[in-house]
């Protein structure tokens, strides 16, 4: 499955990407990466990933808007929302708005990992 | 009229506690929770993430760090980019997942920006909205750090906590 990783820290994008170099994910492929959610639609369009992790304070577009338009441009695509928002109103609001997860940073390794297990079984 | 907390403030106390346990499994020794003193301005250190708060809520947080504190943290996610930008990266990052944490606390109503990064001391005196803002010291593997709290509600705004 191919993989679009949305958020404007390096260190987070990067951590990421390691996270994923763990046997249990090999089925997931990392297409492109983005620091805001205008670049994010933009590669969404390009590259048409079936996965997005999605962070919701950015510059720009904010995550939740930006998930409102990517779900309008393909409802089958699972975001999974990883923010440090740790309200219940703002997971609640992601998953109205489509999201199918919602993690909370600061997350583990383990976490990250059932996260995507959980959204893709 | 309602202020900030003792209670309010732990909620900072707790999310950067969480932080570094959930980041590298150690915990971080909490060394004091005080308000700073009026002549003086509250510790930083090296780096700062500034994070700033409205809605019913103003102000800002800050997360500052030294350097060395911040190349070991991203040591213990595996990461071997240690320069400046990484670091500048890295501090705010922390702010962000700080401040975003105490919405648990405080809910939507305190609303957070992206992070502003510096390497110089922040400009106290230019946005500073309490005369004494609260300060976290925080000390994990020899390295000291603070989380500044210098928030108060809107006026005219009503907080339910």
């Amino acid at each position: 499955m191919n993989l679009l990783i949305v958020d404007d820290s390096t260190v987070i994008r990067s951590r990421i990407v390691r996270i994923l170099s763990d046997p249990r994910l090999g089925f997931i492929r990392v297409v492109a990466m983005a620091k805001n959610g205008a670049e994010a639609l933009t590669l969404f369009a390009q590259k048409q990933p079936e996965l997005v992790t999605m962070d919701l304070t950015m510059p720009e577009m904010d995550g939740a808007e930006c998930t409102e338009k990517m779900i309008a441009l393909d409802s089958n695509v699972s975001i999974l929302v990883v923010s440090a928002l740790s309200d219940k109103a703002t997971a609640l609001k992601a998953l109205k708005k489509g999201a199918r997860g919602f993690l909370y940073k600061p997350f583990t390794d383990e976490q990250l990992i059932e996260a995507f297990v959980e959204l893709t079984s | 009229m309602y202020d900030i907390s003792e209670q309010d403030i732990h909620v900072f106390v707790d999310a950067v506690s969480h932080y570094f346990m959930q980041i590298t499994h150690e915990k971080a020794e909490i060394r004091g929770a005080f308000l700073a003193r009026g002549e003086s301005f509250p510790p930083t250190f090296d780096l700062t993430g500034m994070i700033k708060i409205s809605g019913k809520l103003r102000g800002r947080v800050y997360f500052s760090a030294p350097r060395a504190m911040l190349a070991r943290l991203l040591l213990s996610m595996h990461e071997s980019c240690l320069s400046d930008e990484w670091l500048l990266d890295a501090v705010g990052e922390i702010a962000n997942t700080i401040a975003g944490n105490a919405r648990r606390h405080f809910g939507e109503a305190m609303e957070i920006s992206v992070p502003e990064t510096m390497s110089t001391p922040p400009k106290w005196q230019e946005s500073a909205v309490r005369a004494r803002p609260y300060v976290i010291l925080v000390r994990w593997k020899r390295h000291d750090a603070s989380v500044i709290v210098d928030i108060e509600p809107t006026p005219s705004a009503e907080v339910q906590t």
